[in-house]
């Protein structure tokens, strides 16, 4: 079973709240503190889904979503953005850029497992690794 | 013998009125060339001449007596046949035949009173000069004055004897005749007469137009022959007519007429005394026409002198610059207009408008376009930078029209404002908004942006306490469990306040954009109280809701209206301490109507208005035990406003309030 989540993030605090809460619930974590790394990451190890934040150094997360859309094997993957929707537009921009969904920082650490979730595949549980 | 004209019309020739044997003369008042005496008898330089030359050649003559105008017309509609006295110019000649051999020279001479000074035409020049009105004198003398420039006054005389009158009563400098009458009358006036003589003219008999030529050829005969010989009739008439001395010198002529003279001079005296008369009350009557004529102009000249007055005061108390224009040259300007130029006075009057501006590119602008459009009889107006005499350059507001819209180039006004200082004002005006739009901007990124450093260190904080909270990182003793509980209320509430400020900042910045979408808003309302049921629960307040139980239909921006419902619903929890909150739901038809009921502390009339202005909370102080921004109201208001709804608050102080709040069943982003 293909469990492994890619969080891309380069807050440290942010990515182990996050790493803690999904691995409580039995994901495997790789995270990646920049978009390049990120982009890496993520063709290299197939994740079943990836946590974007927006706010990054040198390539943000529209410019990272964007580029993941540019690689067809990674159609499957859904590309959730995590962001405070601190700027006008923000919400649009991240659908437009490729997202399948955002959640809103801060996170709801009652909820937060429960709506990633939600945005898997279905019957993601039953693929084979 | 007959003659044919060339409108082929047949006209009777001397030869035939021959036969009838009578010569039809035209006889008017012109001592001494033609006139007739107190006896009715015709008389005078062209009469005795004629007479000599009727006797030899056995003419009979008829006199018809008339003014000069009546024989003239009477000679050329042909009813008389001879008109003495006629001088001859080329206009004439077309309707007129005229012997060769002129009877007399005569010219046009001015006279003046002794002593007078007046050589020239141009000692005239601002003199009052009386002349016979409508007579050749009077035409040409204007046009010679005028070719001279000179300003010279014309009193309008009925005859000469008039206009003599005029200069020795002192109501003229001079008066203008022929040289006959002059030569005659002068001295009678205590006239002398001037050098200044013009007109020179032959004076001759005159027929009709093909009248007989040789009446005329005979005519010439005699006066050719009279002239040779000094003892001629022609003499003797010129020596009686124009000389008394003369006349005394002849005895035989004094023998001849006797007693007969004596009664004639007797008569004459009487004549004269009665034309003296005569000439006297016309005199009078003259001096009082020119008087009243005189009253008049000086009338007149004072209301234009006042006119004047007031247009020049206008004009030079005009805090805007004014110039006259004719063929893009300045005629005349006010003080001001120079002083905007920075030209001393008059030194701009007579320029060339191109003097104002500071190139010919410049200079082209106020010119075609300008006076075309100043052809239409429109107003012309722009703004330009002109040059000052300095060189420097500053900006003018122009407008300008023409006099006539027929003819701009000859006559237009501008009106010319320095606008330096109103330009200058403007571009500081744009300069400080451009700034203030400027740090607007910087304000609304660095609210995102701190909005945005704050909730990534909120995030851990929030988060860690949850998972605490949640044990998942092992069991909590009930003092850890309490205090966690606080930093997470502390931490929200911090979450709070920075939603509303990067809330309020995007409203304000009118970056706030709405999402609408359909969802059931009976939904939504259901959620908001659960997520607030806590907070009720925890105060002892209770929560009711009084909704339809079918779902209700809406196109608005949910997450939008969720802010607006559970912000409501806090402040009514908050600011209740005992009683009841409750939530209810009408269909309104386009629109649902909340209200928001509580049992709280009510509002005070004189708070209600400045209830949703940002950053007012009602009891504000030191003391203050409500948790808030005071934006949460004025940030609704806005949401609502955007949205094309309302809300609307009713209180008494002390027994809580309502809060209505209407929403259009389908809104859209009217930002």
């Amino acid at each position: 079973m293909n469990n492994r989540l890619l969080i891309i993030e380069d807050n440290e605090q942010n990515l182990y709240l996050m790493r803690f809460l999904l691995e409580k619930s039995g994901f495997a974590i790789i995270g990646a503190d920049n978009g390049k790394t990120g982009i890496a990451t993520a063709l290299q190890c197939r994740p079943l889904a990836i946590l974007l934040d927006i706010q990054l150094p040198e390539m943000d997360g529209y410019a990272v979503a964007a580029e993941l859309k540019r690689h067809s094997e990674l159609d499957a993957v859904p590309i959730i953005a995590v962001t405070s929707y601190a700027m006008v537009g923000d919400r649009e921009n991240i659908l437009a850029a490729g997202a399948t969904g955002y959640i809103e920082k801060p996170i709801n650490p009652d909820t937060f497992v429960a709506e990633i979730i939600a945005y898997l595949p279905e019957g993601w549980k039953d693929d084979g690794d | 013998m007959f003659l044919i004209d060339s409108g082929g019309m047949v006209r009777p020739a001397f030869a035939e009125s021959d036969e009838h044997g009578v010569i039809a003369v035209g006889v008017y008042e012109n001592e001494p060339k033609v006139f007739t005496t107190k006896d009715g008898k015709p008389a005078g330089i062209f009469i005795d001449i004629l007479e000599h030359i009727a006797e030899q050649e056995g003419w009979r003559l008829r006199y018809v007596p008339g003014s000069w105008a009546e024989g003239l017309a009477r000679l050329a509609r042909g009813e008389i046949d001879l008109m003495p006295d006629v001088a001859f110019t080329a206009e004439r000649a077309k309707i007129f035949a005229f012997h060769k051999e002129p009877v007399l020279s005569s010219w046009s001479q001015v006279y003046a009173k002794k002593g007078s000074g007046i050589r020239s035409i141009l000692d005239l020049d601002g003199k009052k000069v009386a002349i016979l009105k409508g007579s050749v004198q009077e035409e040409t003398f204007v046009r010679l004055s005028e070719s001279f420039n000179l300003q010279t006054e014309i009193l309008a005389a009925r005859d000469y004897a008039g206009a003599f009158a005029m200069v020795t009563i002192g109501d003229a400098d001079a008066a203008i005749s022929n040289s006959f009458f002059g030569f005659v009358h002068a001295k009678k006036y205590r006239l002398e007469d001037t050098a200044v003589v013009f007109n020179p003219s032959k004076l001759l008999f005159a027929t009709p137009a093909g009248g007989s030529e040789e009446m005329l050829r005979t005519i010439d005969r005699y006066l050719v022959t009279l002239k040779r010989d000094r003892g001629s009739i022609y003499y003797t008439s010129l020596k009686r007519w124009m000389s008394e001395d003369v006349r005394f010198k002849i005895p035989i002529w004094l023998k001849m007429v006797g007693g007969a003279l004596l009664a004639f001079l007797v008569l004459n005296l009487v004549g004269s005394l009665i034309l003296k008369y005569q000439v006297n009350l016309r005199t009078d009557e003259l001096r009082r026409i020119n008087q009243e004529m005189e009253q008049r102009i000086v009338e007149r000249t004072a209301q234009l002198a006042e006119i004047n007055k007031e247009q020049t005061s206008i004009f030079e108390t005009a805090s805007t610059g004014i110039v006259l224009m004719r063929h893009r040259t300045a005629v005349h300007c006010n003080r001001k207009f120079e002083e905007i130029f920075g030209y001393g006075p008059g030194e701009m009057d007579g320029k060339p408008t191109r003097l104002w501006y500071p190139d010919d590119e410049a200079d082209a602008i106020g010119g075609d376009p300008v006076y075309a459009q100043m052809g239409r009889g429109e107003i012309h107006r722009r703004t330009q930078q002109l040059i000052r005499q300095d060189g420097t350059l500053f900006w003018a507001r122009i407008s300008c029209r023409a006099f006539d819209k027929d003819a701009p180039l000859q006559g237009a006004v501008a009106i010319i404002e320095d606008i330096t200082e109103e330009r200058e004002a403007e571009e500081r005006l744009r300069q400080a908004l451009e700034k203030a739009q400027a740090a607007d901007q910087i304000k609304s990124a660095f609210l995102a942006t701190m909005s945005h450093e704050l909730r990534t260190p909120l995030n851990s904080i929030i988060g860690f306490t949850g998972i605490m909270l949640q044990g998942l990182t092992g069991p909590l003793n009930p003092e850890q469990q309490k205090q966690m509980t606080m930093v997470q209320s502390s931490s929200r509430h911090l979450l709070a306040l920075i939603n509303d400020v990067l809330d309020i900042s995007k409203i304000e910045a009118g970056q706030l954009t709405l999402s609408p979408g359909p969802f059931d808003l009976r939904v939504s309302l259901q959620k908001s109280l659960k997520l607030v049921a806590p907070l009720a629960e925890k105060k002892g307040v209770g929560l009711a809701a009084d909704l339809p139980d079918h779902p209700l239909p809406i196109i608005a921006d949910q997450r939008r209206i969720e802010q607006v419902v559970i912000n409501v619903l806090n402040n009514a929890i908050k600011f209740t301490e005992a009683g009841q909150v409750r939530l209810s739901c009408r269909d309104g038809g386009d629109t649902f109507v909340l209200s928001f009921a509580d049992t709280g502390i009510g509002i005070r009339e004189e708070d209600i208005e400045r209830l949703f202005q940002p950053f007012h909370q009602v009891d504000t102080g030191l003391a203050r035990k409500r948790e808030g921004t005071g934006l949460g109201l004025s940030i609704c208001k806005k949401i609502l406003d955007m949205m094309g709804g309302s809300i609307d608050v009713e209180s008494r102080w002390g027994e809580g309030s309502i809060f209505i709040v209407r929403l259009p069943r389908q809104t859209g982003d009217s930002a």
